[in-house]
């Protein structure tokens, strides 16, 4: 839990304060300073608007990891009440509902992200939204695994037989048991949505400019691969040290679970 | 065994239905007139409120929900995926050839991936712990952060861009397949290598092994035989969820090489409003993909008899 948690605070403190370290305003166009390489005044260089690149990363953290953020807690909260109605539902509602997530399954993530994403209209919102409903199976299906295997438990059949409402049960029985399996699932849909936001933004049916993001960065960075090939090299690094760090904390905190199991 | 067949048939069946209307209401409730969007196609100008309404008409779009999801399921049970609404071609032939691009791409980026991650993974598992097994862990979990896009973009720069020995843009001569399948090669590789090593160290713990080989047998025929025996199977169930990710990931190689396929049929389809074409891509990967499952299902329970009915 720990490791999860401190980054947990490094993120927030990225996405909140990044911008306000940045050097520049992270839209401001500059054409006599364009394609800048890096140097003293721009520390990453500029880009074909000449805007600098570094402030454009630091803002871009407040795209990429709140948006990330805010979608892989949507799944997580949708999911996890589908998972609870399967398990708690009976064996009707359990079948519906799994084959339902199944038929959501069927999907490419991916796939179905861009056509949702690309019919709504290119923007914040649809992006959200794409991403959000192609994003909590797979939490529903641990809260049902786990959530069935609760349902015989002898204080979840006392606590059935003492009358108290299935909401009760839910929150004060399931829930806790559920939240460490959760919290694994939710450390790599995080870092699935980071990567889902910037396939979005480099197919230009995500962010739209000129706001900072940075799988749009990329998109802007590849006209330029042979004048400016380091212009293309920084978003992606971002990308890939946040999704690598999301996912060694969710290693760790999964091997930590499974010590404590033994 | 027939009713654990028919069990996941009916399985099957209802995920399809499903998927066929998750994809039908997705572009009814869409913002936009499908209508308009066809009427502007075939006359190439603006049209007047009454041609766009007899179009409709002739679409069937002025039915209601079910009837026209009814006018749109009859002719895909037979086969018929309708008429692009943008140049009024037939949808099938053409996603047929995008999808003869597309295939032996994913098919290739498999290969590439299987071929690289297996080698990797049995080096790492032969010593737990150490620095070879923490070095190919470590690259293994470095690749899997990186987007499969981004890597096609580092791959265009080094070998198209700076040493110029391959190209990257389209689908010319074999030699322009090489950095697409390679880039999904990669992503493959990075996504199986620490399931398989995982894989052969589980196989590696059973419990029958020491009295296989307190019975005598050879090392390499224990390892042989029966670790890499044990080690396949979780290896195939994730081969086949591995679909859907070689799926998206051939999508954004396409879309970055430059290359004819599904990849660019979908992008170019949402581009143009061209419905029909949309329906068609998204309920094919679909239907592949719970076909797909299905034949996994079925070939699971032939190799391990053990696993009935309601596991999945």
């Amino acid at each position: 839990m720990r490791s999860v948690l401190v980054l947990f605070i490094v993120f927030v403190a990225l996405a909140v304060g990044g911008p306000m370290l940045a050097p520049f305003d992270p839209t401001a166009i500059n054409i006599p300073e364009r394609l800048s390489p890096p140097g003293s005044q721009w520390l990453l260089g500029t880009d074909a608007l000449g805007r600098d690149i570094f402030s454009r990363l630091l803002h871009g953290a407040r795209w990429s990891l709140g948006l990330a953020f805010l979608i892989s807690v949507i799944g997580l909260v949708i999911g996890t009440v589908i998972g609870l109605i399967a398990a708690m539902g009976g064996r009707i509602a359990d079948w519906l509902v799994m084959r339902t997530t199944d038929t959501f399954l069927a999907f490419p993530e991916l796939v179905a992200a861009v056509v949702i994403a690309g019919l709504l209209g290119a923007g914040t919102g649809s992006l959200i939204f794409a991403l959000s409903v192609t994003g909590w199976m797979r939490y529903t299906r641990v809260a049902r695994g786990i959530g069935l295997s609760l349902q015989t438990r002898g204080y979840v059949v006392q606590a059935r037989l003492a009358g108290l409402s299935g909401f009760y049960i839910a929150r004060w029985h399931y829930l806790p048991a559920l939240l460490p399996s959760l919290t694994v699932v939710w450390t790599g849909m995080f870092a699935r949505a980071i990567l889902g936001i910037s396939a979005l933004g480099f197919l230009g049916f995500g962010v739209q400019p000129p706001m900072p993001e940075w799988g749009t960065m990329l998109l802007d960075a590849r006209i330029h691969m042979r004048s400016t090939p380091l212009q293309m090299i920084w978003p992606g690094i971002a990308v890939v040290v946040c999704v690598l760090a999301i996912n060694l904390a969710g290693d760790a905190l999964r091997d930590s679970l499974a010590r404590d199991h033994k | 065994m027939s009713w654990i067949v028919i069990g996941l048939l009916a399985r099957a069946a209802f995920v399809l239905s499903g998927a066929a209307l998750a994809t039908f209401s997705l572009l009814w409730f869409a913002p936009g007139d499908p209508a308009l969007a066809i009427a502007m196609a075939r006359y190439d100008s603006i049209v007047p409120s009454d041609v766009v309404d007899i179009v409709r008409a002739e679409a069937g779009l002025d039915a209601g929900f079910w009837a026209a999801f009814k006018g749109w399921l009859g002719p895909l049970l037979v086969g018929d995926f309708g008429r692009s609404s943008v140049n009024g071609r037939a949808v099938l032939p053409d996603l047929l050839t995008a999808a003869s691009y597309t295939f032996p791409l994913a098919l290739a980026g498999l290969a590439i991936g299987i071929a690289i991650a297996v080698p990797l993974a049995i080096i790492a598992a032969r010593h737990p712990g150490s620095v070879v097994d923490r070095l190919a862990v470590a690259l293994a979990s470095l690749a899997a952060a990186i987007p499969t896009y981004w890597l096609g973009l580092l791959l265009i720069l080094l070998f198209a861009v700076k040493l110029s020995w391959l190209p990257a843009m389209g689908a010319r001569t074999p030699a322009h397949a090489v950095l697409p399948a390679l880039t999904l090669g990669l992503a493959v590789a990075a996504a199986l290598t620490r399931i398989i090593r995982s894989g052969i160290l589980e196989a590696r713990a059973q419990p029958f092994l020491p009295a296989i080989r307190r019975r005598g047998v050879a090392e390499s025929r224990v390892s042989r035989d029966h670790v890499a025996l044990h080690a396949a199977i979780p290896v195939i169930t994730v081969i086949g969820l591995e679909l859907a990710f070689l799926l998206e990931g051939t999508v954004m190689v396409e879309v970055i090489f430059a290359r004819p396929g599904l990849g660019s049929f979908l992008v170019d389809a949402i581009e143009e409003r061209d419905f029909p074409k949309v329906q068609a891509v998204v309920l094919f990967a679909a239907a592949l993909f719970v076909v797909v499952n299905l034949l996994i299902d079925l070939i699971y329970r032939l190799i391990d008899p053990r696993i009935g009915a309601s596991d999945a």
